[in-house]
């Protein structure tokens, strides 16, 4: 079998692996919301005042903004999982028997991963055409105009998502929680250096925006170069105005399709991490200290000959009865156990940094100092708090929790407390600072703040029962809000004009009734 | 104490009915539950270990509806799933401690229980090593650790010796055997030596429905005067197989001696006495005619 026949066969079984997932309905039915999003006029692309008659050129472009811009991001942490889903159902081990090579199968999880987020990227043009149709503003309608974007700007884009999930699956130390706070920070740093050197950026963002401003300079030459993409927003355009669409120059598409060739670059680089499911490797890449490795018969009877001597269950073992009273609600100690569970496993260096972050919230001198560095210390913990209600799920112990008594009343609020109690010692710095300057307004979003991050965790832990979701939520939700005092997201409250505690407050009820429903769903009996 | 499984019937999404009526009554003893690959016993399981609901029929514990009252059977469960995780950077002892928590043992009990099963399940020597590098006998091992962690009255063991070596099978066994005594012991299994060396009571399953509850002497005693050794050419092996429930086959110098099940001996074939497998084999066909017909 040719090479060429491998990788299309690996490429097919792994997208239909993924379409025939219930959660496949989940991504469609982000794009779709995304589409909804835009035709309706809750995702507006704006410059300054204006924005473009509704005609093939400029539909075309502004769908594949709004999905290059979100699906870009999004998708990457749909689509991080190819490799491990390999790992999940143990098919990786057949395939690592056979002779397919590290490249073949890096590539192939690329052009799976890219088909999937090329599928997302079909429903917005699908819609493209038909916001075309219902809004009747030009009623000429251009095919190969709607669509040269998507074809030049969102498959490029598209392409490069692909294959860097690949490479974080490939990646020790990326591909797990740190990959997924990591990768918001190379996405906002990709396009704000594009945007500062005005270089072309991966998501074609900035090819479409020059062609239109230079277009809406020629209409209004007072223009100020404004331009963006708004949510919720519609109220601020007031005017329109003709756009023709890119023009597109051959230079434009090979600097458009070189990022088609640095995807299969960072695919072939990805296929030199690749731990070829070697259970050995991939256990000491998870690892810092590996484990002494099993005895030649892979147990623990190996501990010696004296163990071999005791029987298991018979000689060697003695167990007391235990009373009624042994069993009794022990809530506090849960707590404590979910402590030690949740911090288990972090180095030295993790509680330095902690540390290190508290005693600077309480130092810093000034109000701005201050804010940043709690900023950074409700993110230090992400890791932490993102094992909250997934980790059951994520290590298979759902049987074993599940079946013991009171877990939905006990266990699931045994671990926000701790949760919560994490967030009060690396946030509680700044809380001290806030209490001795007697700032109430302060100490009261500061507060609410606490409250709001362990519940977010719980409730998408619990309700998506993977880590992802808070990782990806919460990181944005961090650079917005807390660093940098977006209005509605700031949930740190360190700026006052920014500060909304009762509605993190009430968030936080209505995450911690979420995680509540979520769990009991989950369980077959409460 | 006692166990009353009362009509449970179970339909996973697709309409496949993975139990129909399975009516049961325990007391303490140990009941080995047999039945081939997808019979239903892990379901029957996970509906016992209240993990999964069942669709019609009721389970009762010492008389009360365990749907109405989970909390109740949980609180006196141990369960060892045929497939469960355990949380790799934590060492065995930390493991344990943390369920013993989630279940409600008090700090000093649990260590004092902790220290008694490492001891039992031979782990003492591995505590302090990261689970994340244990085998998978080892982790069969924590499994069963913990399922005894809180003392329980229903201990219930799905496929407990997949993963074991044979050494490890026996020791787990003479396990379930004393434990057996003061508590209802249900040890699901495809495997019939597991079952003939631990079980005081045998239920038999196929096809999600119960096909026989009895004792092993009772099972043994229907296919008394059923069981042939019978010794033929290899070459006439296959058409042999195609006349005859064959539990067992042996090659030696004089031909293949095969361990026929039926009610009048093949030409020339000596009576045997028959064994747990036997029984379980035969039992199960006449089921599977039964169903046929």
């Amino acid at each position: 079998m040719n090479q060429a026949r491998v990788l299309y066969h690996m490429v097919r079984a792994d997208f239909l692996e993924r379409v025939r997932r219930y959660s496949f309905l989940l991504t469609l039915a982000f794009a779709a919301y995304l589409a909804w999003g835009a035709a309706t006029g809750r995702v507006v692309l704006r410059l300054d005042e204006y924005r473009g008659v509704f005609n093939s050129a400029w539909l075309g472009s502004m769908m594949t903004v709004v999905g290059t811009m979100f699906i870009s991001l999004v998708g990457f942490y749909i689509v991080k999982n190819a490799i491990l889903r390999d790992e999940q159902t143990r098919v990786g081990r057949i395939l690592a028997s056979t002779p397919m090579s590290r490249l073949l199968y890096t590539l192939a999880k690329s052009l799976s991963n890219f088909a999937v987020l090329t599928l997302m990227i079909a429903v917005l043009a699908m819609t493209a055409l038909l916001m075309q149709f219902t809004h009747a503003e030009d009623t000429h309608y251009h095919l190969g105009t709607l669509l040269a974007p998507f074809l030049w700007v969102g498959i490029p884009a598209m392409a490069v998502t692909a294959a860097v999930a690949v490479l974080f699956e490939t990646l020790p130390i990326l591909r797990g929680g740190v990959g997924n706070v990591i990768y918001v920070f190379v996405w906002v740093g990709a396009l704000a250096v594009s945007d500062k050197k005005g270089i072309d950026d991966y998501a074609g963002f900035f090819v479409i925006a020059h062609s239109m401003q230079t277009a809406l300079k020629k209409v209004n030459p007072a223009y100020n170069n404004d331009f963006a993409l708004n949510i919720g927003d519609s109220a601020l355009v007031t005017k329109r105005f003709l756009w023709t669409g890119v023009d597109w120059t051959a230079a434009i598409i090979w600097h458009r399709m070189l990022w088609v060739l640095i995807a299969l670059a960072i695919a072939g680089v990805a296929s030199l991490f690749f731990h070829r499911f070697d259970p050995a490797r991939a256990w000491s890449l998870r690892r810092k200290k590996p484990a002494a490795p099993a005895s030649a018969n892979g147990d623990a009877l190996a501990a010696g000959p004296a163990a071999e001597g005791r029987a298991l269950g018979t000689s060697g073992g003695h167990l007391t009865p235990l009373g009624p009273e042994a069993r009794e609600n022990r809530f506090w100690q849960l707590v404590v156990s979910e402590l030690r569970l949740m911090l288990q496993g972090q180095r030295w260096w993790w509680y330095v940094v902690a540390l290190g972050l508290l005693i600077a919230s309480v130092a810093s001198p000034t109000l701005e100092a201050r804010s940043v560095v709690i900023a950074v210390a409700w993110l230090w913990p992400t890791l932490v708090w993102s094992q909250m209600g997934a980790r059951e799920s994520r290590f298979a112990t759902e049987s074993l929790i599940f079946s013991s008594a009171r877990t939905l009343n006990r266990q699931l609020p045994a671990v926000w407390v701790a949760g919560f109690i994490v967030t009060m010692l690396t946030g509680g710095g700044y809380g001290i600072r806030l209490l001795t300057s007697t700032d109430w307004r302060g100490l009261l979003a500061w507060f609410a703040g606490a409250l709001f991050i362990p519940s977010l965790a719980l409730a998408l832990g619990t309700l998506s029962g993977t880590s992802k979701p808070f990782e990806a939520t919460y990181t944005v939700w961090w650079y917005l809000g807390p660093l940098n005092h977006a209005p509605g997201f700031d949930f740190v409250g360190s700026v006052a004009a920014t500060r909304n505690p009762l509605f993190y407050v009430a968030s936080s009820a209505v995450l911690m009734t979420a995680a509540y429903f979520g769990r009991r769903v989950r369980m077959a009996y409460v | 104490m006692q166990l009353v499984i009362d009509g449970v019937s179970k339909r996973y999404s697709g309409g496949n009915w993975a139990l129909k009526g399975f009516t049961l009554e325990l007391k303490p003893g140990g009941l080995g539950l047999l039945g081939p690959n997808g019979a239903g016993k892990t379901t029957l399981m996970s509906i016992l270990a209240t993990i999964t609901r069942a669709t019609e029929g009721r389970v009762t514990w010492n008389g009360r509806d365990v749907a109405s009252h989970p909390d109740e059977l949980r609180a006196v469960l141990g369960f060892l799933p045929q497939d469960f995780g355990v949380y790799p950077n934590l060492n065995v002892v930390e493991f344990l401690e943390y369920l013993a928590a989630v279940k409600g043992l008090d700090a000093a009990t649990s260590r004092r229980r902790i220290d008694e099963l490492l001891n039992l399940v031979n782990l003492t020597d591995v505590r302090k090593r990261p689970l994340g590098g244990y085998s998978g006998g080892m982790k069969q091992r924590v499994g069963i650790a913990q399922a005894l962690l809180n003392d329980p009255q229903l201990l219930i063991v799905d496929e407990p010796t997949a993963g074991l070596d044979p050494e490890e099978r026996v020791r787990f066994r003479n396990l379930l055997s004393d434990l057996s005594g003061v508590r209802i012991v249900i040890l699901s299994t495809h495997i019939v030596s597991d079952v003939e060396a631990t079980a005081t009571d045998i239920a038999l399953i196929a096809q999600g429905t119960l096909v026989a509850h009895a004792s092993p002497e009772d099972l043994l005693r229907r296919v008394e005067g059923k069981v042939w050794e019978w010794v033929l050419p290899s070459a006439e092996l296959n058409a042999a197989k195609q006349k005859y429930l064959i539990s067992n086959t042996s090659r030696r110098s004089d031909g293949v001696h095969a361990r026929v099940l039926a009610d009048a001996p093949p030409d020339g074939a000596q009576p045997v006495t028959p064994n747990l497998e036997d029984a379980y084999l035969f039992c199960l066909s006449h089921h599977r005619a039964g169903v046929a017909a």
